[in-house]
């Protein structure tokens, strides 16, 4: 399957060359879940506060399918 | 004219020249509505210093301004209110000593300390709505709690570089603690590395002060269950839907 992934701020680092804004695309077998892609990418779980799959907020057991939109962001706290 | 000048041309139906330009979006009705409300604001850095001057440019009738900082020279490059008169001033005593030289319609309580845990409800309560511009995970936390205790709606944001998140927290919408849940070592986000520099503070509050004046005059629809998450350095604004019962977020 085929996943968007778009990485935020400080997780930008971790995305592949050429990639554009922290954007690109993954092939994965069916069935891998966020945690697996986080591996697959090489960004370790605490570095990442939030994610979101086709706009909404889903923990790191979640089951990704073709096609999905999936957003990584690092925790952010200043004022 | 005075607050009392203000309001009354407000109930005759008169739009007082000053809050003219509200007229085709706030209207007499919400600018009645602001001018008797009640906003807290925790925090006058970056954030809080945005959101204070918007609001009391905006018309918000009482302001009560949380503080316990005095302003320094590495705060010059975003807080609206640090300037090289205010340096070593409490920050919660010059947001008033501001707000009395753009709109002498607002009171404000300034409040020059932390709000602590254990007085926090009790200093929040009265207040229609309160703004969360702290600067740590766990005063955060401490806030959301007391906003709930007292029942009324919080307006969060945290920013750090060129990012920021902003979202409105009504007192039984729990889907944003997966937010503050998450334990890490530190009390910070990526700020620690990234640092603040000017037009985030600005962008977020701009957000915020946005939904306090949704909130207040019942205009539009307010973030809630909702997390707008902005990163400028890329143009890219994402609207998160928070799911309810958020502890699934937080599961290892």
């Amino acid at each position: 399957m085929q996943l968007e992934v778009r990485l935020y701020a400080t997780l930008r680092e971790h995305a592949p060359a050429g990639a554009i804004a922290g954007v690109f695309f993954l092939s994965l077998p069916d069935g891998v879940t966020v945690k697996e892609l986080l591996d697959e990418i090489g960004i370790s779980e605490e570095k990442v506060h939030m994610r979101m799959v086709n706009g909404v907020g889903v923990a790191d057991g979640h089951v990704l399918k073709d096609n999905d939109r999936v957003g990584l962001f690092p925790p952010v706290g200043g004022g | 004219m005075t607050r009392e000048d203000s309001l009354s041309q407000l109930k005759s139906g008169i739009m007082p020249e000053r809050y003219r330009r509200n007229l085709g979006t706030i209207g007499i009705a919400g600018q009645r509505s602001l001018l008797n409300a009640k906003v807290a604001i925790v925090g006058a850095g970056g954030l809080g210093g945005h959101v204070i001057e918007l609001l009391a440019r905006q018309g918000v009738g009482h302001l009560k301004v949380f503080d316990g900082d005095c302003f320094a020279a590495h705060n010059l490059n975003r807080q609206v209110l640090a300037t090289e008169k205010t340096m070593g001033m409490n920050k919660a005593l010059a947001a008033a000593a501001r707000v009395s030289e753009i709109n002498p319609d607002v009171r404000v309580t300034a409040v020059s300390q932390m709000l602590e845990a254990s007085g926090a409800a009790e200093w929040l309560s009265g207040m229609d709505v309160v703004v969360d511009a702290l600067d740590t995970i766990s005063s955060r936390r401490m806030l959301l709690q007391a906003a709930r205790d007292v029942r009324i709606p919080l307006v969060h944001a945290a920013i750090a570089g060129f990012t920021g998140q902003v979202a409105t927290v009504f007192p039984d919408d729990r889907a944003i603690d997966a937010l503050f849940a998450r334990q890490t070592d530190s009390d910070r986000g990526i700020e620690s590395v990234l640092g603040n520099p000017a037009t985030t503070p600005a962008v977020a509050a701009a957000l915020q002060a946005q939904e306090v004046v949704k909130l207040i005059t019942g205009i539009g629809q307010p973030l809630s269950s909702k997390l707008l998450y902005f990163d400028l350095e890329y143009n890219l604004f994402e609207i998160i839907q928070m799911p309810e019962g958020s502890k699934s977020l937080c599961e290892k």
